[in-house]
């Protein structure tokens, strides 16, 4: 392959997907942006789950808290473009750097179950905390992102806007994951314990990841603020951590851009699909998630072209039985 | 390392996978020019029907397509004279699936009305889409207050009651019987039980009523009401309020009847606490419990025993205030066409102001007073009548609109 062919595909992709407003009605359009929204977080947890073998169970926590802090802002402050969205990607890493120091001390089954913990508080606290999250009826009424004084509430535009904010969380999470410190966060996940004998100080390191996580995380969740424009408990519950750590598995564990494609079949089995199969949505999603695993155990990312023969795979090497986690 | 094929190979699946999902969507055409496009043509109403078909509110989303089927199929499936095409999308439990749903309504399926929508949350959330869009939104259960005042929309209507109206109801009533007597609250933890509770307390204290005190039990994870009992009957109160539903309300009374508070201590509540399945359920344990609602399958006046006839009849099933809900949402709608002509937001929502009072529902008559029912409400309390448990009424309120 040439550097050519290297960047023409996420160049088509890219091209692509920016033409999907053009071509796609409005529903199917507001269905890719929750995608986009969906895919991000599920991106972001990939950082955690296939690169560094975090596998959390709160993610959402950030992805809600994200999501909390960007509709807040514009409800009461201002809903001018990118300010909602930092603000939500910086609550989001905010709460994962008070959090995080104490789950990534942890590994394996412990670290699940101390960021369900997690995600649990922060369900709890939004649910109580009525003033400002307006309890279990949610947070609505969240005006509609304005741009240069125009408001973005028309499907195209929104569609543009949170495409464009993808892009950026993406490529922040892709530059991670190929710098010398993605490369390390590998090394922890097939080997804790030497990488600490290198020299590595791996605690800081999974202290990092995860905060940069949450912090694509918020960002991914001040974008459903401004898609959705209603925020409620569910959106940082355990369900919809639960979709996300799905996503991942469907698309294969180490991969970011196959954490997108499993997002994409979540969203359009359970938004899509699931309102018309009078009821058996949560059902379809089961069989699908059943199938994944059976059928493609390496998710989307390890489905393999026939044309070359089997090769050593740097992304996907062999469970090493000490230290993180097996998969 | 090879990684150059190895990209551009993921490059290749990420692009058939897109393919995929777009194929699956199958929906092409155009999203530019904003709004989505007019109703049908061809003179008739195309309806969405947004009700949980699955997850905990299934039972009422059950009943809410009964009563609305039920109606159309005894209209010869017109409304307003104009054929009507019902589209059903399933709510879920949450607005994470309800609002995708009712987006798909909207924009997918262009219905020019739409119908339904058990969760307050989701109601309250789809409120810009649905003034955005132009369309009718006929909620048919939703009892968040605000859903009618602060958050109201001009198309946004109600069929179903507010949560502080049915609690107040039981406030004022109480009230008035025993002004003496000091009564313990104890609502579920969340956003509708905090209405309930303010209503009930409001009403109560400006009757002259006293409360002995107040408990909220976390929502959705309570399953050991004891501590809650015990502070019940350490407060020496003589009666208590109460609004759970669901499996809570079942669990609740079940405990409140163990406890041994049931003789000495009556139970008192918002109606979803005896409403269908749950009392089923709750078996001999509902004994007299007392509860207020707009409805209860044991009113005696003619609008309703018809009702009641031809839904046994088509469902061998006893009809619920969930039922009537969607029938009078139906009836409604029926009305409001027959002045309009036409389903378009604006000259629907209009007739609907001017529909006066509705008097063939079988829960009584009744009308739209700020887009919400101003309704009288029935005292009811569980007997046991050939072998199944009703809720029989024992008094009537003069009608009543939302209060907060």
């Amino acid at each position: 392959m040439t550097s050519f062919t290297r960047w023409l595909v996420p160049l088509g992709v890219a091209i692509a997907l920016a033409a999907v407003p053009l071509f796609l009605a409005p529903y199917a359009t507001t269905t890719m942006t929750r995608i986009l929204v969906f895919g991000l977080l599920a991106a972001s947890l990939a950082l955690l789950v296939g690169i560094t073998g975090l596998p959390s169970l709160g993610h959402a926590a950030y992805f809600g808290v994200g999501a909390y802090a960007g509709g807040w802002f514009a409800a009461n402050v201002s809903a001018q473009a990118p300010l909602s969205l930092l603000v939500a990607a910086v609550a989001g890493g905010i709460a994962a750097a008070a959090t995080g120091w104490v789950a990534v001390r942890s590994s394996g089954v412990f670290f699940l179950v101390l960021t369900l913990a997690i995600g649990e508080i922060v369900h709890q606290v939004v649910e109580s905390w009525e003033s400002v999250t307006g309890g279990s009826n949610g947070l609505y009424g969240i005006p509609a992102t304005t741009v240069g004084g125009a408001p973005v509430d028309d499907v195209a535009p929104l569609y543009w806007f949170v495409l464009l904010a993808f892009g950026v969380g993406f490529a922040a999470l892709w530059l991670v994951a190929r710098s010398p410190f993605g490369r390390a966060l590998r090394g922890i996940h097939d080997n804790e314990s030497r990488m600490r004998a290198l020299g590595y100080p791996t605690s800081l390191y999974k202290y990092a990841v995860f905060v940069i996580a949450g912090t694509v995380a918020g960002l991914a969740g001040g974008l459903l603020a401004a898609q959705q424009r209603l925020v409620t408990p569910e959106d940082l519950g355990f369900t919809t951590a639960a979709l996300a750590l799905l996503a991942v598995i469907i698309g294969g564990a180490g991969s970011l851009w196959g954490a997108c494609v499993g997002a994409a079949l979540v969203i359009v089995v359970r938004d899509a699909l699931g309102p018309t199969l009078d009821g058996h949505g949560p059902l379809l999603l089961g069989v699908v998630f059943i199938l994944v695993v059976y059928l493609m155990p390496r998710g989307v990312a390890g489905i393999r072209l026939r044309r070359r023969p089997a090769e050593p795979d740097v992304a996907e090497p062999e469970p090493v039985p000490s230290g993180g986690v097996r998969r | 390392m090879d990684s150059g094929s190895l990209i551009s190979r993921r490059g290749i699946l990420g692009m058939v996978g897109a393919a995929g999902a777009a194929a699956a969507l199958s929906a092409c055409g155009s999203s530019l020019g904003g709004g989505s496009a007019g109703g049908e043509s061809g003179g008739g109403v195309k309806v969405g029907l947004l009700i949980p078909q699955a997850g905990v509110y299934t039972p009422l989303g059950v009943d809410m397509q009964r009563g609305w089927d039920l109606w159309l199929k005894q209209h010869g499936g017109k409304l307003g004279g104009m054929p009507v095409t019902t589209v059903v999308a399933d709510e879920g439990e949450s607005p994470q699936t309800g609002v995708p749903a009712l987006q798909r309504l909207i924009q997918s399926d262009n219905v020019d009305v739409v119908v339904g929508i058990v969760s307050s949350s989701t109601a309250l959330g789809v409120r810009d889409m649905v003034t955005e869009s132009k369309k009718v939104l006929m909620v048919a259960n939703a009892g968040a207050n605000d859903i009618t005042a602060a958050a109201a929309s001009p198309y946004i209507w109600r069929t179903s009651f507010t949560n502080s109206q049915v609690a107040a109801a039981m406030g004022e009533y109480l009230a008035k019987e025993n002004p003496q007597d000091s009564v313990f609250l104890i609502a579920s933890d969340y956003a509708a039980g905090d209405e309930a509770m303010a209503g009930f307390k409001e009403a109560f204290e400006a009757g002259g009523g006293k409360i002995a005190g107040m408990a909220k039990p976390p929502f959705g994870e309570t399953q050991d009401y004891q501590p809650f009992l015990a502070k019940i009957k350490s407060s020496g109160a003589k009666a208590t309020f109460c609004f759970f539903a669901g499996s809570e309300a079942v669990t609740f009374v079940k405990q409140y009847r163990q406890f041994g508070l049931a003789k000495s201590v009556p139970l008192y509540g918002s109606g979803f606490l005896t409403e269908g399945g749950v009392l089923d359920a709750q078996g001999d344990a509902a004994l007299g419990v007392q509860t207020s609602l707009h409805y209860t399958s044991e009113l005696d006046n003619p609008a309703n025993q018809a009702f009641r006839e031809s839904y046994e009849k088509a469902y061998d099933a006893v009809p619920t205030v969930y039922s009537v809900q969607s029938w009078d949402a139906a009836n409604t709608l029926d009305r409001a066409l027959r002045e309009s002509g036409s389903a378009e937001g604006d000259a629907l929502s209009k007739a609907l102001g001017q529909l006066g009072e509705i008097d063939d529902s079988p829960r009584g008559p009744w009308q739209f007073e700020g887009q919400t029912p101003k309704q009288a409400f029935y005292l009811r309390k569980v007997v046991e009548e050939d072998g199944t448990l009703v809720n029989s009424v024992v008094a009537e309120t003069d009608p009543v609109g939302q209060t907060s």
